[in-house]
């Protein structure tokens, strides 16, 4: 009877100490999932993210409509249906990749990290988490986002002008580029939150990376330019939905979509040893 | 009543001992704050390498350049053109000496201690406007500089003595302070640093590119009146294309957009709660 108290107890206390991986991971989820449903930012972001896409991306489509008329033989050749509606992309990146960078500066903002930290100190198991939860959100409401402008977008073309669907070889593939572009945008605004630790230095980034790089590097091509800037996230990120791919300053797809990974992944791994080597 | 009373002497202090007392306060908060020498070390680094790495490119490339791309080569605008990288900085740090006040707190004491709250952003703007303004105006010129010393025969480059290059350098002294000042307004108006970020960066950078997916000549024509359109004018030798406005007419068009910021954010600071 004694004895059996007393293993019990050890247990249960042993079990407090030192709880299973897997109850721990799904707490950790638990915790991250609250912080993120409840921050105001995480509701903002996206709704912006959708109404300026979907909405810009439409207009822009229905512009094209208008002007038809007015283009001569040369313009109408050149005119392509998935990257005019598309284009909008270059924008709505940003989106992401500033939702990405709030997710984490928010918490260094408030001073909500420390008692993250604290509730967890398995560092490496809460990025973990924030990386999973938003990623997961992210591929899902880049896949609303992109089939609602691709097919709200096309219908307006469609009657008009010449128009793709679907079905049409290439275009699921493109549409579903354009989904691991905005994905893979949030995780790296992700993590440069986490290097960053500050909602201006990493939203400052994020902008200089996605927008400002692009416009100042991409008229460089010849010698050693020609060997870097298609390598930029954003203009691997372009080459995953740009239809004229593989020439100029664009990768082929296959190795843009391996090189956002591997932005992905250096970037994780960079942000995991700063979060466990300093101060909250 | 007797309490209003008893403060009516200090409130009576001279105007001119009480915008030094401004002044000087305002000046210990930008300097302690930790980013300000960051940022203006960030920006000592972008301009002079930008100008190093554009214009060594374009002197290696010349002898391949088209004539139509060799004349439209502004040498002075290549040699600045780290400004458009400079001015991320520059903007966020005026965003955050008006909003980091207001994360920490600190505006509540300041406002306390001069109820005059035009009178204190108005300080503020002007220490901020005069340390950008005299940091980013050298800078201008040693990227001007490296970037000319780059640029040697055949490529075109330019003297700092001939006609409209130093107006243009000076120019690009003009347009990071004026970008700074919007930053600071807008920090002001929306009291919340990503807030503010993203309102200075989606009116600086994203309404270009907006603009310029429109296509045809309306997207041209609206974007010179953009505050990045307009304003770049200014370190620009080469007008024209699609543009019409010269180079202070363009800084009009950026310096309206400041003061419109100004004119709203003296309007809401003495209305709204701190």
């Amino acid at each position: 009877m004694m004895s059996e108290t007393m293993q019990a107890t050890t247990a249960s206390s042993g079990r407090r100490a030192a709880p299973p991986a897997l109850l721990r991971a799904r707490a950790a989820l638990c915790a991250e999932w609250i912080k993120l449903r409840s921050l105001r930012s995480m509701l903002v972001t996206p709704v912006l993210a959708a109404v300026v896409c979907i909405g810009y991306a439409d207009f822009l489509c229905w512009r094209f409509t208008q002007r038809w008329h007015t283009f001569d033989a040369a313009n109408k050749a050149g005119f392509n249906p998935l990257d005019t509606n598309f284009n909008v992309l270059v924008i709505g990146v940003l989106f992401f990749g500033v939702l990405g960078a709030l997710v984490v500066t928010n918490e260094y903002g408030n001073g909500l990290i420390r008692t993250t930290l604290t509730a967890t100190p398995q560092r490496g198991l809460i990025l973990a988490a924030k990386t999973a939860l938003l990623a997961l959100i992210a591929l899902l409401w880049s896949a609303v986002i992109c089939f609602a402008l691709f097919l709200t977008g096309q219908a307006i073309l469609a009657g008009h002008i010449p128009h793709v669907t679907l079905a049409d070889p290439g275009v699921l593939g493109r549409v579903l580029g354009a989904i691991f572009y905005l994905t893979t945008a949030s995780l790296i605004g992700l993590f440069i939150g986490v290097i960053a630790r500050s909602a201006a230095v990493a939203m400052t980034c994020v902008f200089g990376v996605f927008l400002v790089l692009p416009t100042l590097l991409n008229s460089l091509q010849g010698g050693v330019w020609r060997h870097t800037v298609p390598y930029l996230p954003p203009n691997l990120g372009n080459a995953l939905w740009l239809s004229r791919t593989g020439t100029g300053s664009l990768a082929s797809p296959t190795v843009a979509a391996l090189g956002l990974a591997a932005w992905v992944i250096v970037l994780g791994a960079l942000a995991t040893y700063s979060l466990r080597r300093r101060d909250a | 009543m007797s309490a209003q009373a008893g403060t009516a002497p200090d409130a009576g202090a001279s105007l001119e001992t009480r915008l030094r007392a401004t002044a000087r306060s305002e000046w210990i908060k930008f300097r302690s704050v930790r980013s300000g020498p960051a940022v203006l070390l960030a920006t000592a680094v972008i301009l002079p390498v930008t100008a190093w790495l554009l214009c060594a490119y374009y002197r290696n490339s010349w002898a391949t350049m088209s004539p139509a791309s060799r004349a439209s080569f502004d040498p002075v605008f290549i040699s600045l053109r780290g400004i458009e990288g400079a001015q991320l900085f520059v903007g966020a740090l005026g965003v955050i000496t008006a909003t980091g006040e207001y994360t920490s707190g600190l505006i509540r004491s300041t406002f306390i201690a001069t109820p005059q709250r035009a009178q204190v952003i108005a300080m503020k703007a002007t220490i901020f406007a005069a340390v950008v303004w005299a940091w980013c105006t050298l800078l201008s010129f040693a990227a001007f500089f490296v970037g000319q010393a780059l640029l040697s025969s055949p490529a075109k480059h330019v003297a700092i003595g001939d006609p409209g290059v130093l107006t243009a350098v000076l120019g690009g002294g003009l347009y990071l302070t004026a970008v700074g000042v919007l930053g600071l307004f807008i920090g002001v108006l929306l009291r919340r640093t990503p807030a503010a970020l993203a309102a200075l960066f989606g009116i600086l950078l994203v309404l270009p590119v907006a603009i310029g997916l429109l296509g045809g000549n309306i997207g041209a024509q609206l974007a010179e009146f953009l505050p990045d359109g307009g304003g770049e004018e200014i370190f620009k030798l080469l007008h024209g294309g699609a543009y019409t406005l010269g180079p202070w007419q363009g800084f009009a068009v950026l310096a309206v957009w400041v003061a419109a910021a100004a004119a709203a954010a003296f309007l809401l600071v003495r209305r709204r709660d701190a």
